[in-house]
């Protein structure tokens, strides 16, 4: 069972790999519209300041939404899912794979571009830290929640939208938690009651994620 | 493209898989009169009907990827009822390569899935078998469509499957190439394999079925 985890994540992680345009696409996404805050709010640093830790906060999110359709969509419409589902490995065990290629591929990118987005906003150098805790605590679930999504609307012709519709009222709880992490440490005030919840979100997502995922592909496939 | 590198069949148990009073749906319609089938190790059968009629839907069932909305299937095996998996391989319209990937990684990756490691020359002969050598390190979305074809039943070189079960696996080969799959599937229901196919105006494979199966109106 193991090794037949491994070798869907490598796959995932490879075909990921040779479409770089997949990993480049949220993070240009990112900076295109980072740049846009300052011309259409025409402030200097100060306003910047007090918006970065929403802004970051959104972008990262909303940048990860876009590439969440393909999860399962790829896969269904090349005839590959049914070389795992039907290999015996259990259902959300392949979810988990999936979801850990797509954390990797994009999660990952995503939490090490932040600081970049984060300076352009004028964030405090000492929010940084709880910046990249809380996206490396939020990122697992974006992907988590992506795989139930994706599952949902793989067999439909233009999904995206209601991916969108249907994941967005489940993420907002983490966007509450995170940005509220990083608008409390630059406040002066503690994050940890933040970070807390959040990190429960995660054990959340981690625990049901995968059974909702399976359960939306085996629907998908009668 | 020589036959002599097919997987021998380990153990002779006599398995059968049954399918009774089956029936699929799609809009919640039936698609098709109940069909009933018995099918051993060393038997063809053949799936026929006009376009629409569930020929895909009924062996998507069958390998798991669907359901039916009446009756079922069973399969009889003495030692595990419940191994259908382990023992058949599907391969579909959607053929399951990776565009991204070479035909050595995708033949490698629908391997291990399976649970059969094998050796990277062990993949290349396979390869080699079904007409794509030197195409090792090419991507899988290079390939003709037919090329294509043969990548996805390339794996049924390398997993040691009993029940091949194929939708249409002769378009878009090529005439050699249909000679070859013939002489394939033959020597693979000779050696105490099954298949169950569709195929659209193939005489040599009706005439060699064991089980003619006409999906009609219910």
């Amino acid at each position: 069972m193991g090794m037949k985890f491994w070798v869907l994540l490598q796959r995932d992680v490879l075909v990921a790999w040779r479409k770089k345009s997949n990993i480049y696409q949220p993070l240009v996404f990112q900076l295109l519209i980072v740049t846009m805050f300052p011309l259409g709010l025409g402030a200097g640093a100060q306003t910047l300041q007090k918006i970065a830790p929403a802004v970051v906060w959104i972008l990262a999110l909303i940048s990860t939404l876009i590439t969440l359709e393909n999860i399962f969509k790829d896969d269904y419409e090349d005839g590959s899912l049914g070389l795992y589902v039907l290999s015996g490995l259990p259902l959300p065990v392949a979810v988990l794979a999936k979801a850990g290629a797509h954390w990797l591929t994009t999660g990952l990118p995503v939490i090490l571009f932040a600081p970049v987005i984060a300076v352009l906003l004028h964030l405090p150098g000492y929010a940084y830290g709880v910046l990249m805790l809380s996206l490396l605590m939020a990122t697992p679930i974006f992907s988590l929640l992506g795989t139930v999504g994706s599952a949902l609307i793989m067999n439909l012709k233009n999904g995206g939208m209601l991916l969108s519709v249907l994941i967005m009222p489940l993420l907002a709880p983490v966007l509450i938690f995170g940005a509220g992490a990083v608008l409390e440490t630059t406040l002066g005030n503690n994050p940890n009651g933040h970070l807390a919840l959040l990190a429960g979100c995660f054990v959340l997502a981690l625990t049901l994620a995968p059974l909702a995922a399976a359960a939306a592909i085996k629907v998908n496939l009668e | 493209m020589s036959l002599n590198n097919l997987n021998p069949h380990t153990s002779l148990q006599s398995t059968i898989l049954h399918i009774s009073h089956a029936q699929c749906q799609k809009g919640g319609e039936p698609l098709f009169a109940p069909i009933n089938l018995r099918l051993e190790r060393g038997e063809m059968a053949v799936i026929s009907g006009r376009n629409g009629s569930g020929k895909t839907t009924l062996l998507e069932a069958v390998a798991g990827l669907g359901s039916f909305c009446e009756g079922g299937m069973e399969f009889d095996h003495p030692d595990s009822p419940d191994s259908w998996l382990q023992h058949s391989h599907y391969v579909g319209h959607f053929l399951g390569n990776k565009a991204s990937l070479t035909c050595l990684e995708n033949l490698n990756f629908a391997a291990t899935m399976n649970g059969s490691s094998s050796h990277e020359n062990q993949l290349s002969a396979a390869l080699d078998q079904v007409g794509l050598g030197g195409y090792e390190y090419h991507h899988a979305g290079d390939l003709s469509a037919g090329q294509k074809k043969r990548l996805a039943l390339s794996r049924l070189l390398i997993l040691n499957k009993t029940y091949w079960l194929l939708d249409e696996p002769f378009v878009n080969l090529d005439v050699a190439g249909c000679d070859w799959l013939f002489e394939c599937i033959s020597h693979h229901i000779n050696n105490g394999g099954a298949a169950l196919l569709t195929a659209h105006d193939n005489k040599r494979i009706h005439e060699k079925a064991d089980h003619l199966i006409h999906l009609e109106r219910p």
